[in-house]
């Protein structure tokens, strides 16, 4: 399956290690990858629509220029900001060709409307095959014990999951399909609290404080998240949220290609786990034990 | 058929804490949780508070937490309300004071927000002799948040509000929305840098939530989104005490103007300043140590660049 690929900027900023994972894990299932290089961020939603929009359109327009109908992300935030953009321009042709006529045209370029946008998960789930992934599985993670958290805008407004109210349970899908045990718990759907860490960085580290906190409670080794930006706060603030809250949390952080990764048979230093501040030392030592 | 409610049950008077108390009884198959609350308070237990009004989804009065979620109690069937036990909890919200039983203080917690964004018409100018003449379109998105009747739910459903319920939320802040989507309305700036203090609209997560609760339609998420535009577009992109968050985007558009993605590192430097980065260094060491820092500043345009700056600078020449 050949799909455009939209890295987005996080992959390969704060959170380094989530790049090149992705990218040998795609190789690994055969998944063909043509990244998208001349294309800018999608805003995030920090940026205004205004300016994100035709940002999005471009995006689209040069993926149509290369035959693809399939943007792949890496990142719940960029599935969310891109896949919402992509459902305004697909349903509102007179706004498409307005974005066209005013952004698009001085470059040559025109966005038809055939783009979806689908991060790496939906692909694994609804193109790839969760059968297939399970006969790719080299290592099967036993013992691991995995608690999912998806980052909202995979999951919500209502019209990013198309009708498929599977997406919601896709993660722990994935988490059994690799051999690992799912420790389900309530804060897999909530916010991370990455949006507000510069708005109010105390409501933001007590969210990261409950979740991971619920889960290391629940008796997780660690957490697997899609987003990169759960895990810059989810990993990166975790130092700071255990600081606020007056107790140890010690809960590793996965991206979803490093979980996947290490069923494949890729080690911990080949997918960078060590790069995370919450260092995944269960984790590697329960991987070594299984090869 | 057959129900087992679980209610919860609390007397101020006795004190104590809420307790769950359960009825049994015979319900028509097509029965929703409201008709079961009246049943239990006509037949069972006539002790049993709880707030209802129109019972068809038209007042928003019967707000409750059913199964654990937020919904109306006359708009849910108990057949799809059960538990996997077989049994439909019925809680009031939460983040409210519990005034009895199922009835919760919301004066004290919705309305008193609500008031906070002054929703009243605020003309610039005199009001005309006559009525105000608006054109149907521009009244369009008003008359979609008017359909707000108030019922809490996406309250209820917030991120923000479980851990800081001085933060104004969706309900307050969807009401501040239809009186600055209104063209009558003169307060626009007045109304803008309000909200823009801390706990106002810069400390949603924009989760969506708000949006999956809502029974109106009216997808709050989306209102606040737009409070924002309009904030960002009058060039008030935070308020006065907390201009970090006007830095946080005046530091990220520049970054997407100039080299066509986010260079994270300057993000960071210019949102927090270099004497809050300082206090970060434990942190900042650890993260640079193991490559995850992103240098500030070094950050190569990538290609394509210049056609998103023309981007930007396109709807920098459409403002007046």
């Amino acid at each position: 399956m050949r799909v455009a690929f939209y890295p987005g900027c996080v992959s390969r900023g704060g959170c380094p290690e989530l790049y090149p994972s992705a990218v040998k894990v795609a190789a690994q299932l055969g998944l063909e990858l043509e990244e998208l290089t001349d294309v800018g961020c999608n805003g995030a939603g920090v940026l205004s629509r205004e300016v994100s929009d035709p940002i999005n359109a471009r995006t689209f327009a040069k993926a149509e220029q290369r035959g693809l109908s399939t943007v792949m992300t890496i990142c719940s935030t960029c599935t969310g900001v891109m896949g919402q953009a992509s459902i305004r321009l697909r349903e509102d042709p007179q706004y498409r060709e307005r974005l066209n006529r005013e952004f698009l045209a001085d470059e040559g370029l025109e966005y038809r409307g055939t783009v979806t946008v689908k991060h790496l998960l939906w692909i694994i789930h609804e193109d790839y095959g969760l059968e297939r992934l399970k006969t790719a599985v080299s290592r099967p993670l036993r013992g691991l014990k995995v608690s999912p958290f998806y980052g909202c805008y995979i999951r919500r407004p209502d019209a990013i999951i198309e009708g498929k109210p599977q997406r919601k349970q896709y993660l722990e899908r994935v988490i059994e399909a690799v051999g690992a045990e799912v420790v389900d718990f309530g804060g897999k759907g909530r916010c991370c609290g990455f949006p507000i860490l510069a708005a109010n960085e105390t409501n933001s580290m007590a969210m990261v404080a409950a979740h991971t906190g619920e889960a290391k409670g629940k008796g997780a080794d660690c957490m697997v998240t899609p987003c990169p930006l759960c895990h810059l706060n989810l990993d990166g603030g975790q130092p700071r949220a255990e600081a606020q809250k007056g107790e140890p949390i010690d809960l590793p952080i996965l991206h979803l290609p490093q979980l996947i990764g290490l069923s494949l048979g890729f080690n911990p230093d080949e997918l960078h786990l060590k790069r995370h501040i919450v260092r995944p030392r269960t984790v590697e030592e329960k991987v070594q034990l299984l090869t | 058929m057959q129900a087992t409610f679980k209610v919860s049950r609390y007397d101020p008077e006795a004190g104590g804490k809420p307790t769950l108390q359960p009825y049994t009884l015979e319900l028509p198959e097509d029965a929703t949780v409201l008709d079961g609350l009246f049943k239990i308070r006509e037949e069972l237990d006539g002790s049993l508070a709880f707030r209802a009004s129109c019972n068809r989804g038209f007042c928003g009065e019967c707000t409750l937490r059913i199964s654990r979620g937020g919904r109306l109690a006359c708009m849910t069937r108990v057949a799809t309300a059960r538990t996997k036990d077989g049994e439909v909890t019925v809680e009031p919200i939460r983040y409210v004071r519990v005034l009895k039983d199922l009835v919760c203080d919301m004066d004290r917690s919705l309305w008193q927000k609500i008031k906070a964004v002054e929703p009243w018409l605020q003309p610039a100018a005199r009001p005309p002799e006559r009525e105000y003449i608006v054109a149907d379109a521009q009244l369009r998105p008003v008359r979609n948040a008017m359909k707000c009747y108030h019922c809490g739910l996406c309250d209820e459903g917030c991120s923000v509000i479980p851990f800081d319920n001085t933060f104004l939320g969706p309900a307050a802040l969807t009401k501040a929305y239809r009186f600055l989507a209104d063209p009558r309305d003169g307060a626009r700036a007045h109304r803008l840098r309000g909200l823009g203090e801390p706990r106002g609209m810069w400390d949603c997560v924009h989760c969506y939530e708000a949006d999956e609760h809502c029974p109106r339609g009216i997808d709050p998420t989306h209102r606040i989104l737009d409070l924002r535009e309009m904030a960002i577009g009058m060039g008030i992109k935070s308020g006065a005490t907390n201009p970090q968050v006007a830095r946080h985007y005046e530091s990220f558009a520049a970054s997407v103007k100039k080299s066509g993605w986010l260079d994270e590192g300057r993000l960071a430097l210019e949102t927090w300043g270099v004497r809050r980065i300082f206090g970060l260094l434990p942190v900042a060491w650890r993260a640079l140590q193991r490559g995850k820092l992103p240098i500030p500043y070094r950050h190569p345009k990538r290609a394509g660049a210049e056609r998103i700056g023309r981007i930007f600078e396109k709807v920098e020449r459409r403002k007046p």
